[in-house]
């Protein structure tokens, strides 16, 4: 088996929770994706988030601000190493940027492809062993690149990130769309809907209805706050800059939500990780 | 009838040989190395020189505008042309990349032209009518051409999709009988003092190879007896320079070996158009038997006691199944033409001439 994410994923069950965060762009999905990350990392488990946008700013708040080198800048190497193209973020979350064209060139779909492709081919899940694969993937599933995050057994748990802004809705009935096709093809499923509160009026209403029209829940209610702000702009996650915040205590309740809910389709822990984490839910 | 299954001619490949055909001087396919590989074989032996941009995954995902910029740079230092074409490919298209950007940007001082199309545009004539139109635009044929060749090429996809090609579900290729039995038929009627009709209706430098079926058919009457009437598509005033040249070339050979076409019709290009005429000029003489060579089913009401003989293995095996049982193939004549100024013997002319000989 020379992959440890891709096909042969597929029927395996080594343990690992393989998510995907999908949602329009500019959502909040990596700081959502960034933010859940660090609290995982918190509580002990491995992490590795993958970002899936050629704009490759995922993991910049885990990466104290900085911006990684992308997986694609590898691509005509001949001798690829998986440590320079990843880089360990806070709590040691492995941060990976799939990377991609320049804005108006190329295919940023085919990108994702090959940067999954070569993922594969260096087996850096087998070298990484993470306990949790976090996908964060650029706005809307816009073609069959898109898509491959949730093909082929790479992740498994697709969470929508939406806010009750009309636009962002219909992003996320699209997005169900597409999980609902994929679901069919025996790949991921959807596993809930994540709202990123931007204060618009009636908004849990809102986003309560798409959950119902689409056949989900809504699994966390991040409310909208400065903070988020005020760290992005110190480069780090709120788990990791406002601790103790409420926003840091949505985000490790989220971070749990998401242990159980993939809990089914992953299987338990390794064997020795779950005992190795201790964790409640905060009030 | 369900979509068509068998592999068919691709429109990339329509497009180059369309761009020979305009006696462009540098074809630079734009997309991965082996794209056209077969075909550039044969059109450099045509004289088009024929390269690649020579995409790579990375310039599938980056883009492919550095490549197409430095392999027209490398075209301008090595060959020197007058005239380039950039041809798309489903790589290059499907990606968006801005060609004429990468030709502004190489600004190599000739004239360099895009023609944009990819394999997945459907008929391979769309192709060929988007090498016409490029062409047209780049001054390279005129208006009046571009639009006459555009017509024959919307009669030739008819055709085929008719009774051609493309009209059946799935043509395996056949290799078809030799060609004993039908030379057999032909010199018993020839021998017995009866009337043998010889039509070519051949596409472009095919007709270098058809043409000796009406050579080899005059010398068989000289042998054995009978009569022959012959017609030929080898109008020299007719289509692209490049084509009048090869009938006026063919012309010329059949004369220096001493022999006359009773009728041209039609010029190389016309094949699609002009089997009406051939058919009212053969009714005329009444024949015997019938000889079609090059695109049988182009001549109407090709019928099942007449002799076929085609290049394409796919075609031949539309014909045998049809119950045109008198079909053979000259097959792997194309890449015997490219490049050659006389006629080029056929399989069955010679077995006839040996029969005649006998």
């Amino acid at each position: 088996m020379n992959c440890g994410c891709g096909s042969s994923a597929a029927v395996q069950n080594d343990g690992i929770r393989r998510v995907a965060f999908y949602g329009k762009g500019g959502i909040g999905k990596s700081t959502t994706a960034s933010n859940v990350s660090a609290a995982l990392a918190d509580l002990g488990v491995r992490v590795m988030q993958v970002g899936c946008d050629p704009k490759a700013d995922s993991t910049i708040l885990l990466a104290g601000g900085r911006k990684s080198k992308t997986i694609l800048e590898f691509i005509d190497e001949d001798c690829r190493d998986l440590d320079t193209m990843t880089t360990e973020g806070y709590g040691g979350v492995i941060c990976a940027e799939c990377g991609g064209p320049r804005p108006g060139t190329g295919c940023a779909g085919r990108g994702i492809i090959v940067a999954f492709e070569i993922l594969d081919e260096l087996g850096a899940i087998q070298k990484y062993r993470p306990d949790v694969i976090v996908y964060d993937v650029l706005g809307d599933v816009v073609c069959g690149g898109f898509a491959m995050p949730i093909r082929n057994g790479y992740a498994k748990d697709v969470f929508i990130v939406t806010s009750g802004e009309s636009m962002s809705i219909f992003a996320a009935k699209n997005i169900a769309l597409a999980v609902g096709d994929m679901k069919q093809m025996g790949y991921a499923s959807l596993s809930g809907i994540i709202q990123n509160s931007k204060g618009v009026e009636s908004e849990d209403l809102l986003v309560d209805k798409v959950a119902e029209d689409i056949g989900t829940d809504v699994i966390a209610r991040i409310p909208h706050s400065r903070v988020v702000r005020e760290c992005e702009s110190e480069g780090v996650t709120v788990v990791q800059g406002r601790p103790d915040s409420v926003q840091a205590a949505c985000y490790r309740n989220l971070a749990l939500d998401i242990l159980a809910r993939t809990e089914g389709t992953a299987g338990h822990m390794r064997q020795g990780r779950q005992e190795e984490m201790q964790w409640e839910k905060e009030e | 009838m369900s979509a068509v299954i068998h592999p068919r001619p691709n429109p990339i490949v329509a497009a180059l040989y369309t761009l020979r055909d305009m006696d462009v001087e540098v074809s630079v396919i734009h997309g991965p190395p082996g794209c056209g590989f077969m075909a550039a074989r044969m059109l450099e032996l045509a004289g088009m020189r024929v390269v690649t941009s020579g995409m790579s995954e990375k310039d599938l995902v980056f883009g492919g505008m550095k490549p197409l910029v430095e392999t027209l740079k490398t075209v301008k230092e090595r060959f020197n042309p007058k005239t380039v074409a950039v041809v798309g490919t489903c790589s290059s298209m499907i990606i968006g990349d801005d060609v004429p950007a990468a030709i502004r940007a190489a600004d190599i001082g000739c004239n360099v032209f895009h023609v944009d199309c990819h394999a997945c545009m459907g008929d391979n004539t769309r192709g060929a009518v988007k090498a016409l139109e490029a062409g047209r635009d780049a001054g390279i044929i005129s208006s009046e051409e571009a639009h006459r060749q555009k017509q024959l090429l919307q009669a030739a996809t008819k055709m085929e999709r008719a009774v051609g090609l493309t009209s059946r579900e799935y043509l395996p290729p056949a290799q078809g009988p030799t060609k004993l039995a039908v030379c057999m038929r032909i010199a018993r009627c020839l021998r017995e003092g009866k009337k043998v009709a010889v039509v070519m209706l051949a596409k472009k430098e095919l007709a270098y190879r058809f043409a000796d079926v009406l050579l080899a058919v005059d010398e068989a009457r000289r042998e054995l007896g009978g009569s022959t009437f012959m017609v030929a598509n080898l109008d020299p005033e007719r289509g692209l320079p490049r084509i009048r040249g090869y009938a006026k070339e063919i012309s010329e050979d059949l004369v220096d070996r001493g022999f006359r076409i009773d009728k041209v019709v039609g010029g190389l290009d016309e094949y699609a158009v002009i089997g009406e005429e051939m058919r009212v000029a053969v009714e005329g003489f009444g024949p015997d038997l019938l000889i079609l060579a090059g695109i049988p089913h182009a001549y109407p009401g090709m019928s099942r006691e007449d002799i076929l003989i085609t290049d394409q293995p796919r075609q031949l095996s539309n014909y045998l199944s049809s119950g045109y049982s008198h079909a053979v193939g000259e097959i792997s004549s194309h890449s015997m033409v490219m490049n050659v100024h006389k006629i080029v013997s056929t399989e069955t002319g010679d077995t006839l001439r040996e029969i005649a000989k006998g």
